[in-house]
């Protein structure tokens, strides 16, 4: 086998042991330049001979399109271009999981904000002037808002090509759920709810695109996947995709909500910009962004399960309906998601899931943290606590007793193999949060303010669902003075993938510091890393990151041992200096090895690719193999809550996280806490709300509400199991998703143990805590 | 009709032309090239384009142009000019930086809480930044920092 061979490589440094700058609490290379205001996102990069994009957007939920007049728009001095359907010289098709979705309306709008039209003005007040003197007319058509309605019409439908509201299916099907029931000692059934959450990242979409620049069109634009958003900018102007660069600067969050949003906000400026011939700058306004952007899917989930005597789970049958709105975008997967992740992180040997992903006449739904996996968390979590209270156990002992651990079969029926460490996550947790003694003092609560202790435990499959192909891949070059460049895919939206975790790989595999790495991220010059997102920039992306500067570090240490004579395999990289371990009088600085490399014709810039190694999954019965290894996550949440007025406060959050090797403990505890408070406002607070017609009626920040400094629990410590899984760098999985997911499910377990009365659906407003008060006397 | 400001920004001394409804966040950003500033709501309601004027935290974003004539005025930029602030040292140190965009506001409220404040309890710098939203760090290293920021100056003095 090759010293280059990437298994080889993975599994050596898998297993290295006395790690120097990798698990250490490194501050991020970007973390000055944003903590003067001088780290450019999108909008710093405005020309000032920009023109500017404003968009026509629908006023009716579902409506055909019967004519457009655009003549008084070019009227007003200033207005360049009105640009429709009709003008795109490229294909109009965005869709990203079926072919249903055009970028600018085409015959007919399915939601209010679909996108008609974009003026493109010399100033941003005349594109404003512009945008309201285009007129559109339309022919209102009868719309649908709810799914379960949706689901079961043909007489409107919202996509007549598909002949059916529903846009997709899903199906796993493990055993026979009949037989299981009947072994069950005690069946649970229930139905639960979830609402459509609002990214609100903080930076709104934003894309500038400038022609000829490098002779083809270049795209600066807030985005996560700068490979695909390129694809989708390409296709709609009909070029070759070499002849789109993107270039992904600072990104004022994302959370998946610019994995769909970002490449068609590119795609419209580049519109612009191809049909002027003038760089062209599009941004949302803030009640665009939330009026138009996907958005969390709401979700209606119908969930049975039963037990035997003995506390062990026998089997359940789940029916998941997702409200994926006008367009299915990437709904499939985020249903085959949560169709694979029904059971919870458990053992169950028989299961029925079957998903509809539902069409309406709303904003579409589309990747938030958790895709589509904090839902059916919630469901799942909410059971595993009525099953356990009908046994007569304890929520945390039920659940220890049906764990997933190594050797065990997912609902898949996919045997895991190593790195699974919820169980002991949840031990330790439990211990840490005195989790038996909390659980029976609060019960007897009996006043105004009534305590409640609660658990989620989650788990989320690394890489693409099923055998969809994943692979990382990076370049990196040693320059003559000895500084590194690397290029990597991944965008740094603030999780601090390229910044912080690659930088930090390395600095370790080069002994050189931080500060001589310099990681260009979210560029379409480097080679296609995948998207950053499913929690895998840090994990999936530092695979390439990893194989690129090990085989750099194999040819050089092969040098070095040469020049010091003594064995590769003695030779360490450590501070600028590369000696012997055995020896340490014996060696050479860093800059002068390379200076060697360079005369003695050793090559310098190492790619590094690696194909995640996948097995078969068959669709039809939903069997097989799901993903390469689960990531897990613990949270125990303490809250109170106010009887009389239904205020429910979390008091304080314990989290654990099972996801390999912690490269960076404090960028891991900053994503946790993210990821905790993102999904305790959605738990408790965030509701987007829409009128009869499907119109967002809170399209701002001071209606949509998102937590503030004096909302957020007192969060503990993380306690890591570090359960190495065999592909990622140094063993790592994905963290980025993983504390919201079973955030909803923790807060309404303690909710429901504080006020001793199953909470079904979401948020958990003080209207609707009080109505659950009323409805339990 | 357009109007002539004149103000002391960071320091020294700037004029532009300003139309009389345009907001100060758009002066800042496009005409003087000061982008630390960030939109994010355009209505007051998360912090990410405060600003000081005559020392006080203002959003600019509903704040128009003319209203600083003659007055001075404080950006993240400025905050910084004669090197790191406590509180930017502090958000660096305790990992509270994530994507960044909504930190020129912490970094400014930080300026002004300093120099108003002797010491502050925990409650009291909740309230204090009640009106800066972040949806990154979940607030808990901010709060880290802000507390270190101010041990850190009760040391010193």
């Amino acid at each position: 086998m090759s010293v280059e061979d990437p298994y080889a490589l993975l599994d050596k440094w898998l297993n290295a042991q006395e790690l120097l700058v990798v698990g250490k609490d490194v501050t991020r290379v970007d973390a000055f330049q944003k903590a003067v205001g001088k780290a450019y996102f999108t909008e710093d990069y405005l020309l000032k001979e920009a023109l500017f994009v404003k968009q026509v957007l629908s006023p009716y939920p579902h409506a055909r399109i019967l004519s457009y007049d655009v003549r008084k728009a070019l009227d007003i001095p200033g207005v360049k271009a009105v640009i429709t359907a009709k003008d795109i010289p490229g294909v109009n098709q965005v869709g990203y999981a079926l072919p249903d979705q055009p970028l600018l309306a085409e015959g007919k709008v399915r939601y209010v904000g679909e996108v008609v039209a974009l003026v493109v003005a010399e100033d941003y007040d005349t594109a404003f002037k512009g945008v309201e003197s285009v007129e559109v007319k339309y022919e209102e058509l009868p719309y649908l808002l709810d799914p379960l309605e949706a689901m079961n019409r043909n007489d409107i439908l919202i996509h007549e090509e598909i002949g059916s509201n529903i846009a997709f299916k899903t199906k796993v099907v493990k055993g026979d759920v009949n037989e299981g029931f009947a072994k069950s000692d005690v069946i649970v059934e229930n139905e639960y709810r979830t609402h459509h959450q609002d990214h609100i990242y903080l930076e709104p979409e934003a894309a500038l695109a400038i022609p000829d620049m490098e002779g083809r069109i270049t795209i600066i634009c807030s985005t996560q996947y700068p490979h695909l958003t390129r694809d989708i900018a390409s296709k709609v102007l009909g070029l070759p995709s070499s002849y789109v660069k993107i270039i992904t600067p600072y990104v004022g969050g994302g959370f998946g909500g610019k994995d769909d949003e970002g490449p068609l906000v590119a795609a419209k400026a580049a519109l612009a910009a191809y049909l002027t011939g003038r760089p062209s700058f599009l941004m949302y306004s803030r009640e665009e962004s939330i009026a138009i952007h996907p958005k969390r899917e709401a979700t209606v989930i119908k969930y049975k399960s039963g037990a035997s005597k003995d506390g062990r789970l026998q089997a359940i049958d789940v029916k998941i309906i997702h409200d994926t709105g006008a367009y299915a975008n990437r709904g499939p997967f985020i249903l085959w998601r949560a169709t694979v992740h029904a059971s919870g992180p458990y053992e169950v040997p028989n299961a029925r899931v079957e998903g509809f992903a539902v069409y309406t006449n709303k904003v579409y739904q589309g990747s938030f943290r958790g895709f589509g996996n904090p839902g059916i968390q919630f469901a799942a979590e909410s059971q595993m606590d009525l099953l356990a209270e009908k046994l007569g156990l304890d929520p945390i002992d039920f659940r220890l007793k049906n764990i997933l651990k190594e050797g065990s079969t997912t609902i898949t029926s996919q045997k895991l193999d190593h790195s699974v460490g919820v169980g002991e996550a949840l031990r330790k947790v439990a211990e840490a949060s005195d989790w038996w003694r909390k659980r029976r003092e609060y019960s007897l609560d009996t006043g105004r303010f009534r305590r409640g202790i609660g658990v989620g435990v989650a788990w989320h499959g690394i890489s693409t669902s099923r055998g969809v192909p994943d692979w990382s891949n990076a370049y990196v070059k040693i320059e003559k003075d000895g500084s590194v460049t690397a290029y990597t895919g991944i965008v740094e939206m603030g999780q601090g993938a390229p910044t912080s975790a690659h930088v930090q790989i390395i600095s370790e595999l080069l002994g050189i510091p931080p500060t001589k790495v310099k990681v260009i991220f979210g560029t379409t010059d480097a080679p296609d890393t995948g998207a950053t997102h499913a929690s895998r920039g840090s994990s999936i992306g530092g695979i390439g990151v990893l194989i690129a500067a090990a085989k750099l570090r194999e040819r050089l240490a092969k040098l070095a041992s040469e020049i010091l004579n003594v064995t590769p395999e003695e030779i360490m990289f450590k501070d600028g200096r590369v000696y012997s371990k055995k020896d340490p009088n014996l060696y050479i600085e860093w800059k002068d090895l390379i200076k060697e490399a360079i005369s003695k014709g050793v090559e310098l810039s190492a790619t590094g690719y690696f194909f995640l190694p996948k097995g078969k999954f068959d669709d039809v019965r939903g069997q097989g193999f799901a993903y390469p290894a689960f990531s897990y996550m613990v949270v125990i949440s303490e809250v109170e809550v106010d009887v009389e007025t239904g205020v429910v406060k979390v008091l304080k959050v314990w989290p654990a996280l099972a996801a390999g090797r912690i490269l960076n403990p404090q960028q891991v505890e900053g994503q946790l806490e993210g990821a905790a408070v993102q999904g305790l406002g959605y738990a408790l607070m965030e509701n987007l709300v829409f009128d009869g017609k499907g119109r967002v009626v809170n399209p701002d920040l001071t209606d949509y509400v998102i937590p503030t400094i004096r909302d957020v629990p007192e969060i503990q410590k993380p306690i890591y199991v570090e359960d190495l899984f065999k592909y990622g760098p140094f063993g790592a999985k994905g963290v980025g998703e993983l504390a919201l997911i079973p955030m909803p499910a923790s807060v309404a377990n303690a909710v429901s143990h504080a006020l001793k009365t199953r909470v079904t659906s979401l948020p958990l407003t003080p209207e609707r805590v009080l109505e659950l008060i009323r409805s339990s006397r | 009709m357009k109007r002539v400001v004149r103000f002391k920004l960071n320091g020294e001394y700037v004029e532009a032309e300003v139309e009389p409804n345009e907001l100060l966040i758009n002066l800042l950003r496009d005409k003087l090239h000061l982008t630390g500033t960030k939109y994010v709501c355009g209505i007051g309601e998360c912090g990410a384009c405060t600003v000081l004027i005559d020392g006080k935290p203002v959003l600019s974003c509903i704040t128009l142009a003319v209203d600083v004539n003659g007055k001075e005025v404080v950006t993240v930029e400025g905050v910084s000019k004669d090197g790191l602030t406590p509180v930017q040292e502090a958000l660096m140190e305790e990992g509270a930086i994530q994507c960044g965009y909504c930190l020129p506001g912490f970094v400014v409220m930080g300026e002004y809480l300093l120099k108003e404040r002797m010491e502050v309890s925990e409650e009291e710098l909740r309230e204090a930044l009640r009106g800066n939203l972040c949806r990154c760090t979940g607030y808990v290293n901010i709060v880290k920092a802000f507390k270190k920021a101010f041990e850190k100056r009760g040391l010193k003095s």
